[in-house]
């Protein structure tokens, strides 16, 4: 960041703003709590949304687009694109299918699905997994804006982050907090686009709207600068674009917490519409996201301000707030943009741990282990597999691997590679079976890991299945797998047949 | 290959009975409409980048934005918008349908 030290009014506003949230949450205190992580009832379609967004949203939408899109303009679009298109195939493939079929975690579905304790093993790491590299990207963003909030490096920020999210996670949970998902959404889209305004003002654009505004910057880089964001396919070509979104997509669509949503809307018809809302809420901050971006752009080169690539890429995930210090905004909307960002981390994280907790306590122990376990005992197990998971997270945050957005993006090829194509055929063809699901699953686990793995060897790998951007070659070839395999292998039991053609299919509402 | 009993077959590539058919139609025809507007716009645009640099796709300005940077990052996100309220309506209409014959009304 620009400066140091201590930031005493933004750092009022990030925990005022925490604080504003238990004290909302003591007042709902309609807790209707369980191991699932899926608490509190919604009602209606935009109330559905608004948990679908604010469930969503985290420091790679808050913090890792505009980054992206600021070191890299146009290519970065790909993430734009891939995080809201992939609604598209959830909504269109799977939501009302998965709601009929009532399960609610993505180990719970493939485990009763595929009537198979390996497939459910496989399918609770395989979450485990997602909830730990895309809480490491979290995690960074927790890290960074602590770093700059109170003015210490950025390994000192982390470990301070964490504690504070920790303790932020057991208050709540004890005093008994609901999550009041419409007031965090408002928080969210308030924080990121009033300060946005300020800063097209004060830079001379169209304020009212800066997601159009931000138009004439990119025209004025090109011209004063010549700077051209806005040209296609410079730092990936086509090939590496379409492959980076289609997986964001597929991954979209196969995220466990995400398909968790699902189920707090009362019916089928109001599950699906409230997706219409929700991409709605998303597309509003990914509209403006580019915006900052380009006025990061825009006011470093006005200001003369020249960073090396290296310079660029290291600092890239603070361009939302630098940028808004660096347009001179007033303390108090930086402050609101930092309490923007880190609430929609720590909820994002707070979720996400929830989803992994649950692998644990109820897809592994309590089905694998030990049926017997009482409720107390689980929820205890879940409690305990809370805090390993963020502490195993924290020793992965301490030496970020990548860019925020660069990090998520592979838990994203992970859930598209290997719990899309089980969802993707476990509803729409009864033929698959469990093993044609566990080699699908275990092949889409290495095609993800490809790169790294057998990148060295096989150049070829590298051009398929990079590792941000595996699924458009790799879901394809796991998909045929299990075809391949469900054709040679033993049925399905009649049961889960007939239930699929009756119960999940035989009826629209 | 197994033997499955017809009753309980169930595959995207073959529906079977009138709601699923009329579903899976409405189903495809939101892939086609997704893929098509996303990644045909995209190779339209690489195509043209090779051939003709400076073409009216990234020169033209729309809200003050290059016509190509407006529509991914603007108009497509929309169009997604778009599609699921489409897909929304269709399969609301099927299911009233359906339940008007089942039940010989619709509340």
């Amino acid at each position: 960041m620009t400066d140091t030290g201590q930031k005493l009014v933004p750092m009022l506003f990030v925990f005022g703003v925490l604080l504003l949230f238990v004290i909302a949450g003591l007042l709902y205190k309609t807790r209707e709590s369980s191991e699932y992580g899926v608490s509190g009832r919604y009602t209606g379609r935009i109330g559905g949304g608004a948990a679908i967004a604010s469930n969503w949203m985290s420091a790679a939408s808050f913090l890792g687009i505009a980054g992206l899109i600021y070191l890299y303009g146009y290519s970065a679009l790909a993430y734009v694109i891939g995080w809201t298109g992939g609604y598209v195939l959830l909504l269109v493939l799977l939501a009302g299918q998965l709601r009929r079929f009532g399960k609610y975690t993505a180990p719970d579905f493939i485990g009763e699905r595929y009537e198979s304790n390996a497939a459910r093993l496989i399918s609770a790491a395989i979450s485990i997994a997602i909830t730990l590299i895309y809480s490491i990207a979290q995690f960074k963003g927790i890290g960074i804006l602590f770093a700059w909030l109170i003015g210490i490096d950025y390994s000192s920020g982390v470990i301070l982050g964490a504690c504070i999210l920790m303790g932020y996670i057991v208050i709540s949970g004890s005093l008994g907090v609901a999550r009041s998902q419409k007031l965090q959404y408002s928080v969210l889209i308030v924080t990121f686009i009033l300060p946005l305004m300020f800063l097209a003002k004060r830079l001379g654009y169209f304020w009212i709207m800066p997601q159009f505004g931000y138009g004439t910057a990119i025209a004025d880089l090109s011209r004063e600068f010549n700077i051209n964001m806005a040209s296609p396919f410079v730092h990936s070509g086509p090939f590496h674009w379409t492959a980076l979104c289609f997986t964001l997509m597929l991954g979209t669509a196969g995220l466990p917490h995400v398909l968790s949503r699902f189920y707090t809307v009362s019916n089928v018809r109001d599950a699906r519409w409230s997706v219409v809302w929700g991409l709605f809420f998303i597309a509003l901050i990914y509209w403006s996201a580019p915006a900052y971006a380009v006025f990061g752009r825009l006011i470093e080169a006005r200001g003369g301000i020249n960073l090396t690539p290296e310079a660029a890429r290291a600092m890239a995930d603070n361009v939302v707030v630098r940028t808004a210090l660096l347009g001179g905004l007033p303390q108090w909307l930086v402050g609101m943009l930092a309490a923007g960002a880190v609430s929609a981390a720590f909820f994002n994280v707070a979720g996400l741990l929830m989803t992994g907790a649950a692998s644990i306590s109820y897809d592994i122990y309590y089905r694998l282990v030990n049926p017997r376990a009482s409720e107390g005992r689980r929820m205890k197990l879940a409690k305990g597999a809370t805090l390993l998971l963020a502490a195993l997270v924290l020793l992965g945050s301490l030496k970020p691997p990548g860019l925020i957005a660069e990090i998520a993006a592979v838990a994203f090829a992970l859930a598209g590679n290997t719990i899309f194509p089980a969802f993707l055929l476990g509803i729409w063809w009864s033929g698959t079976t469990r093993m044609g699901v566990i080699c699908g699953m275990l092949t889409g686990v290495l095609v993800t890991f490809a790169q790294p793995l057998l990148g060295g060897v096989l150049p070829l790998v590298n051009t398929l299945f990079p590792l941000t951007a595996s699924a458009l070659c790799g879901a394809p070839l796991v998909l045929a797998i299990m075809i391949v395999v469900s054709r040679f292998s033993e049925p399905p039991s009649m049961e889960i047949r007939r239930f699929l053609a009756d119960e999940v299919h035989g009826n629209l509402q | 290959m197994q033997k499955e009993p017809e009753s309980c077959r169930v595959n995207l590539l073959r529906p079977k009975g009138e709601q699923m058919k009329g579903e899976v139609t409405i189903m495809l025809a939101s892939l086609l409409g997704w893929g098509v507007v996303t990644f045909g716009f995209q190779l339209l645009l690489a195509l043209v980048n090779v051939y003709d640099k400076g073409s009216w796709l990234t020169e033209f300005n729309f809200f003050g934005l290059p016509f190509h940077f407006w529509f991914t990052a603007q108009m497509l996100p929309l169009w997604f918008i778009i599609i699921c309220a489409l897909f929304n309506l269709g399969i609301d209409r099927l299911s009233e349908r359906q339940s008007r014959r089942r039940d010989g009304f619709y509340d």
